[in-house]
């Protein structure tokens, strides 16, 4: 095998992991295969790990369910919040608003609350759900916010106004990949709060008669939270009455390798 | 029951014994059904088996004609041994009559 193909070779087996790639990389030279052979084995190996990994639903609902739909109305959202601060900044438009400065406050705190609650829980659910497939979330994720970056044009908001969901969804996301579901009491307690958020911004408003109820859009993003509550309620359950010890339930078992 | 493939895996592993490890195994495949055995097949399959707990892998000892490279191990498991043992038990009954069966039942020769 020549250098410039054992480099590339070498290159693909980074994309298995630690153990598999010493243990073929060692099969390979063992065997004398030439580089193009190699490559293809390697190339084969990291194709079937992907494709097995797809045959579950998790990264289904992760990508297609999840991150590709939140990271739109995310965006829509942060703007929403966005141009909350700035009426409540500019006198002017807070006149148009109709709205005091203690309640225009109460509505961008509040609308706040519910984008970090809304892109916590929906980054900890891709992440719980997506570890080894997290590439492809991602990338479900971004490809809303590039179209979307490439078509704004708001001049009073900056382009990065659109972003602000990342910010909880990252956390979240990371809360996700370390631990494998919440309590359930605080699974409950953050779902029934990101609820009861959502509920004010139902009765006010402007609506359009071409645009989903509002309600609909909320809870195509409060479902994440409740799904947490469902799967920390399994758990709970499955693990009998004593449940857990902590705030995060899954840690223990996922340190042990077990979910 | 095992597929095909994975009673050929196991079976060489059973052979191989202490010396069960990935390009081994390959060898043996390859030499005893003469085509060609890709190892995408057949590290993908290893760890099939190993999480329906018919193998066990560990890491080995790297050697200087693989590159200073470790070996992944394989050893199978009592269960194993009793999945292989019935797809091989299952292969033996339906085969039994087959004109290509040396030793069938009421067979003229």
């Amino acid at each position: 095998m020549t250098s410039t193909g054992w480099s590339f070779v070498e290159t693909a087996a980074r994309l298995l992991a630690r153990d598999e790639r010493e243990a073929v990389l060692g099969d390979l030279v063992e065997g004398n295969e030439n580089a193009w052979q190699g490559l293809l084995g390697v190339l084969g190996l990291v194709f079937r790990g992907e494709a097995i990994l797809w045959k579950s639903w998790r990264p289904w609902l992760a990508g297609f369910v999840v991150a590709l739909p939140s990271s739109f109305l995310l965006m829509g959202f942060s703007l929403s919040v966005s141009w909350s601060y700035l009426t409540i900044r500019c006198p002017e438009l807070l006149q148009k608003s109709s709205l005091t400065l203690g309640s225009g406050s109460l509505v961008l705190l509040c609308q706040a609350l519910l984008l970090i609650g809304w892109s916590w829980t929906g980054g900890f659910v891709v992440g719980s759900l997506s570890r080894r497939t997290l590439w492809a979330s991602t990338l479900l994720c971004f490809s809303p916010c590039l179209f979307c970056l490439s078509r704004f044009r708001v001049e009073s908001l900056s382009r990065f106004c659109l972003f602000l969901f990342l910010v909880p969804a990252i956390w979240g996301l990371r809360r996700g990949l370390r631990i494998a579901r919440m309590k359930l009491s605080w699974a409950i307690a953050l779902a029934i709060a990101i609820t009861a958020l959502m509920v004010p911004g139902w009765s006010s408003g402007a609506h359009h008669w071409w645009a989903p109820p509002r309600w609909t859009l909320d809870w195509a993003l409060c479902w994440p939270a409740w799904y947490l509550v469902a799967t920390a309620r399994r758990a709970s359950s499955k693990a009998g009455l004593g449940g857990s010890d902590g705030l995060w339930s899954g840690q223990r078992e996922q340190q042990t390798g077990m979910s | 029951m095992l597929g095909e493939f994975e009673y050929l895996l196991i079976t060489a592993a059973a052979g191989l014994g202490e010396d069960a490890y990935g390009a081994a195994i390959r060898e043996e495949i390859e030499a005893a059904t003469g085509r060609k055995c890709s190892i995408g097949a057949l590290y993908t399959t290893i760890d099939r088996l190993e999480t329906k707990g018919l193998l066990k892998t560990w890491m080995g000892d790297a050697t200087p004609q693989r590159g200073g490279r470790a070996k992944r191990m394989v050893r199978v498991t009592p269960k194993g041994v009793l999945a292989a043992k019935a797809f091989y038990d299952v292969v033996t009954r339906v085969s039994r009559g087959a004109s290509w069966v040396a030793n069938r039942r009421g067979s003229a020769s």
